[in-house]
């Protein structure tokens, strides 16, 4: 039996092999497209046939493309790949690639022009702006995987930027190496489920209100979520990682009002959270509820006019600094306890002796280090060394060079509240270290038997003997 | 007795390149064996490895259920506790080394076999250095153990370089142990040399720095040049270099650096350790051989 | 087999060694007599090659300081008291010593067995006693078959049973054609030892003689050690070399030699100068054996 089988698979072998070779790609120019929209009915939904279609293509009637058997739009590098006009349309498992990189005229892949537009499931390559939605109002981006021209930072354009384009939905998309994922101007947004990384702001919204964000994937950016003069935003489990530019934030918040910030996870930023002025109108606030803000430089970092946040149920685990002040001052003016609930910091020194999990003295961080980097930013050099425990040591031992508490939580958490955070991953490497540890340990051995063993006269002697 | 006189000269002299090194070896493999059934060497390796432990395993605790760990602050507390222990470990060891000899009485009697000083002193280096590597090797390795069964910690690569880093650091501390040692005329002595150097690299030097930068207002880059001189400063900046790609950690100076050396910055910061190592241990090979106490 | 030629040797601003030179034909035993301080042991250390001195030191023709390693390969050295770490293991230091001198392990095991310390491999060189110190370091010396033994007091920190030992060995040396050269206290070493004897003072060779000539012989010598008390002894060494008598400090008490009917003119010679000896102490009779020559 085992024969013919083999006999039919090396028959079949090179047909397979033809098989493979055989993506001989059709190239043609992006007007046969054109056409094809020009004769559909509005609302058709066009399978295109797989191809790569060169040129720019503008739409300017209600349409639904799909390119599921594999479409490849390539802008051959010269201005915006498709331009949309025309309100509902749908662009859908498309590759989009090369558009113009000279900035003026802003080239992008897409860029709608019209309302309620779907782009969806697309992937974008080699763009100068990913998706340009202006004034599209109730437009759904969803799914889509953008990288931009690979240029310095300081040249590239926006993965996704929206203006003017309320109540869009921007969900589970991909952007790699792009400058920002940007809003200006556009309210109620549902951001959802993204992921932005290598860029420089994750998400960044300029005067855009009452949108809510939940569960984005922010990662090494140089900030992760910046908000600037945008009030009413909800920040819901979000993650912000590793967004450590020179001045680099996790969350970013600049003049923003009535900012809700809950259950995020910040993890390892330059700064966790940073507060500029926000709240900055009178009678609003801000809140920070439970979120996870761990291993940053410093957790929360403030500009000194800071007033009316609250901060309730939030763990700062192993911040450099937990709390800061950009240049001198304190933070009082923001409460850092709701109701009997305060938050929890990992050096937090006290006591809950009656066990009711508030602990029994107010949280009260004074770093005399840390008083000095304020004034002396250039100090931060020292930090890891054990100068820098030798000064905090110094202050504790003598109470009259304790600089004045940053801050007072007057309910400190005495265990860390638990925090979904989904951050998935573990695991990982763990192979790897235990490989690493057993070439540390044989090293060591080898080490011992080479340099140590030495034959006894003892052995050589009886040996001689026999 | 008569076999020792049959032949009236076996011996030949030999300048060969081979009885050099092989000389060194021989002091090279006393020494390590000597060092590693010491008490130092033990109680070292002891305290070294729990301490290591105990950071590796805070660090990950901490957050370890969320399966993340970052260069915290506890991450940070094994770069502190490496920049303690290892000096100190290294400094002394070295101080000892020549000094102690020389106390004992021993030293004159190596030194009337038929071999150099260089040779005696490089000898006495490798194997300290073997048993300070094999002491580290066994403490990494350990919290090498415990991080894989926490699972994903910091990366192996980084942990790998972190114990190169330290390696290196313990190379260079060690040869101005002996460096000291070969000044010392007495183990007493040297051993305070030894523990003072300790006292000023890990403190003195840093604290002066702090203040000189405050009260004459140093430019970033004349910082960085200062602090690099400091072998623990070059160390402490290459391993935050090597986990994070770039020393924005440490502030303006730091990203001053980064950014005016990119590439570079490791590799300098690396030969800043070997001049550590190689200036020490050249001088001290000079002096030893100039010197005519045993 | 040694040449040494104006060596000097400073420390601070006293001369431990000064000027001084002398020739050892190979096959030669030379004996370095003189007081405690009289730089016996750095003319030593400077034939070594060991410490830094002026004036020029060749061991078989080669030069100690350029090629101290090559000279050090002929000589081997037995020093007042083995100082080794005194942790390893008898086995153990003898094979290190082997491997530097690059011999095999048989000959190490050879040599252990010559100085008679076969089946001790295992003991730590701390539980040895004084004599079998001296013999691992006499084996360690002979390792590599060198024909310069040079020996700082080798006997000095040992009693009576372990200095015959050792005496008797180095006269089998001599006898197999070693060259010696020794620092010694005793006269009864050498006269057993030596064929010829420098005495040093203060850094200084002030006579280039024999034993023979040193201590005559025609009636047999013995050694009475003298106690004084120490503010005399200076005073006391001085009046009996007037008195025509060998006398050397040994830091405890002044050893004089004296015809063996004659004991007791050395204390009547300090009556005299109104010196007191507080005790007299006969040392062993010095056995005067026969030297092959």
């Amino acid at each position: 039996m085992r024969f013919p089988i083999l006999h039919a698979l090396i028959c079949l072998l090179p047909a397979a092999t033809e098989a493979m070779a055989e993506p001989q790609v059709q190239r043609q120019p992006v007007t046969v497209i054109a056409q094809m929209i020009e004769s559909a009915e509005l609302g058709d939904e066009l399978l295109l046939p797989a191809g790569v279609y060169e040129g720019n293509l503008v739409i300017r009637r209600s349409i639904i493309l799909n390119g599921r058997a594999g479409v490849v739009f390539d802008g051959l590098g010269d201005g915006t790949v498709i331009e949309v006009l025309a309100d509902d349309v749908t662009v859908r498992n498309c590759t989009i690639r090369a558009s113009g990189e000279n900035v003026t005229g802003e080239p992008s892949a897409i860029r709608v022009i019209a309302a309620k537009a779907t782009i969806e499931s697309n992937t974008i390559e080699d763009a100068l702006f990913g998706i340009d939605l202006r004034q599209a109002p109730d437009s759904v981006i969803r799914g889509n995987h953008i990288t931009c021209k690979d240029m310095e930072p300081g040249r590239r354009g926006d993965g996704i930027r929206l203006w003017w384009s309320h109540g869009g939905t921007i969900e589970d998309n991909v952007v790699i190496g792009s400058r920002d994922m940007v809003f200006w101007y556009s309210e109620d947004l549902h951001i959802v489920g993204n992921t932005v990384r290598d860029s420089r702001y994750g998400l960044h919204f300029m005067y855009s209100h009452g949108s809510v964000l939940e569960a984005n994937d922010l990662l090494s950016n140089s900030v992760g979520v910046y908000l600037m003069y945008s009030n009413g935003i909800t920040l819901r489990g979000n993650r912000m990682r590793n967004n450590r530019g020179a001045s680099g934030y996790g969350i970013g918040l600049k003049d923003c009002d009535d900012i809700t910030i809950v259950g995020n996870a910040l993890l390892a930023n330059r700064v966790g959270v940073y507060v500029d002025n926000s709240p900055s109108s009178i009678d609003s606030t801000g809140l920070f509820e439970g979120n996870m803000i761990a291993f940053n430089e410093i957790g929360l970092l403030a500009t000194p006019n800071t007033h009316d946040n609250v901060f309730t149920g939030n763990a700062f685990i192993e911040n450099e600094e937990p709390a800061a002040t950009h240049g001198r001052g304190r933070l009082v003016s923001n409460s850092f306890a709701q109701e009997g609930v305060g938050n929890y910091w990992s050096d937090y020194a006290g006591f809950d002796l009656d066990a009711d999990g508030i602990g029994d003295v107010a949280y009260e961080p004074k770093s005399l280090f840390g008083e000095m980097l304020a004034r002396e930013p250039n100090l931060r050099l020292f930090v890891h060394g054990p100068a820098q425990q030798a000064i905090e040591f110094t202050s504790r031992a003598l109470p009259e060079l304790r600089p004045e508490p940053t801050l007072v939580d007057p309910a400190p958490l005495a265990v860390p509240p638990k925090i979904e955070l989904a951050l998935g991953e573990s695991g990982r490497g763990g192979g790897r270290m235990g490989m690493l540890a057993a070439g540390f340990m044989s090293a060591a051995v080898a080490l011992i038997l080479v340099m140590s063993t030495q034959p006894g006269l003892r052995a050589v002697r009886e040996g001689d003997r026999s | 007795m008569s076999a020792m006189t049959t032949t009236p000269r076996t011996v030949t002299v030999r300048t060969s390149a081979a009885g050099f090194v092989g000389g060194i070896w021989h002091f090279a493999r006393r020494e390590f064996r000597d060092a590693i059934a010491s008490k130092w060497f033990i109680l070292y390796t002891i305290a070294f490895t729990v301490l290591a432990v105990g950071v590796s395993f805070l660090s990950l605790s901490g957050v370890g259920s969320h399966g993340f760990a970052g260069f915290g602050r506890t991450a940070a507390g094994l770069l502190n506790l490496i920049m303690l222990v290892v000096p100190l470990m290294a400094l002394t060891a070295g101080a000892g080394s020549i000094a102690g000899e020389r106390e004992r009485g021993t030293l004159l009697y190596l030194l009337a076999q038929p071999v150099s000083r260089t040779q005696l002193l490089l000898g006495k280096y490798l194997g300290l250095a073997a048993a300070l590597v094999c002491s580290l090797c066994i403490g990494f390795g350990v919290s090498a153990v415990v991080l894989a069964w926490r699972a994903d910690g910091v990366g192996t690569g980084s942990f790998a370089m972190l114990m190169s880093f330290t390696a290196m650091l313990a190379l260079s501390m060690l040869s101005l142990g002996m460096l000291i040692s070969v000044i010392s005329r007495r183990t007493g002595v040297a051993t305070g040399v030894g523990l003072f150097t300790w006292l000023t690299l890990v403190f003195v030097s840093d604290l002066g720095l702090m203040a000189s930068s405050i009260i004459f207002k140093l430019r970033v880059q004349e910082i960085f040049g200062l602090a690099a001189l400091n072998p623990l400063q070059s160390f402490k900046m290459a391993v935050i270099v090597n986990m994070n790609a770039s020393l924005d950690v440490l502030g303006p100076v730091g990203a001053y650096a980064s950014q005016t050396l990119g590439g570079a910055l490791p590799w300098l910061l690396a030969s800043s350790l070997l001049a550590w190592t190689l200036a020490p241990l050249g001088l001290a090979m000079l002096l030893f051989g100039r010197r005519s106490s045993v | 087999m040694i040449r040494a030629t104006e060596i000097t040797r400073r420390f601070g601003r006293v001369e431990a060694v000064s000027a001084l030179s002398f020739e050892l034909e190979a096959g030669g035993s030379v004996a370095l007599w003189g007081s405690n301080g009289a730089g016996k042991t750095t003319l030593i250390r400077c034939l070594l090659g060991v410490i830094r001195h002026r004036g020029q030191a060749s061991i078989g023709g080669v030069d100690v300081r350029r090629h101290g390693r090559q000279a050090r390969a002929l000589v081997g050295y037995v020093p007042q008291e083995l100082a080794f770490h005194d942790d390893s293991r008898l086995g153990n230091a003898m094979m290190f010593f082997a491997r530097l001198r690059r011999v095999s392990r048989h000959r190490a095991a050879e040599s252990l067995d010559a100085v008679g310390l076969t089946g001790h491999e295992r003991k730590r060189v701390r539980d040895l006693s004084g004599g079998m110190k001296q013999r691992l370091a006499l084996a360690v010396a002979l390792l590599s078959n060198p024909p310069l033994i040079i020996l700082d007091e080798p006997t000095s920190n040992l009693d009576a049973g372990g200095r015959g030992e050792v005496v008797a060995t180095l006269r089998r040396l001599r006898a197999d054609g070693k060259t010696l050269l020794f620092a010694s206290h005793r006269p009864d070493e050498v006269i057993a030892l030596a064929d010829r004897v420098l005495v040093m003072e203060q850094g200084r060779l002030i006579r280039d003689t024999t034993p023979a000539e040193l201590w005559p012989t025609e009636k047999p010598v013995q050694v009475i050690r003298l106690y004084l008390t120490l503010a005399s002894e200076a005073e006391a060494a001085d009046a009996l070399r007037e008195a025509g008598h060998a006398v050397h400090l040994n830091g405890d008490g002044l050893c004089v030699a004296v015809p063996r009917d004659r004991k007791a003119e050395p204390i009547t010679a300090l009556a005299r100068r109104q010196i007191e000896v507080r005790d007299v102490e006969v040392l062993e009779d010095v056995q005067i054996p026969e030297v092959k020559q």
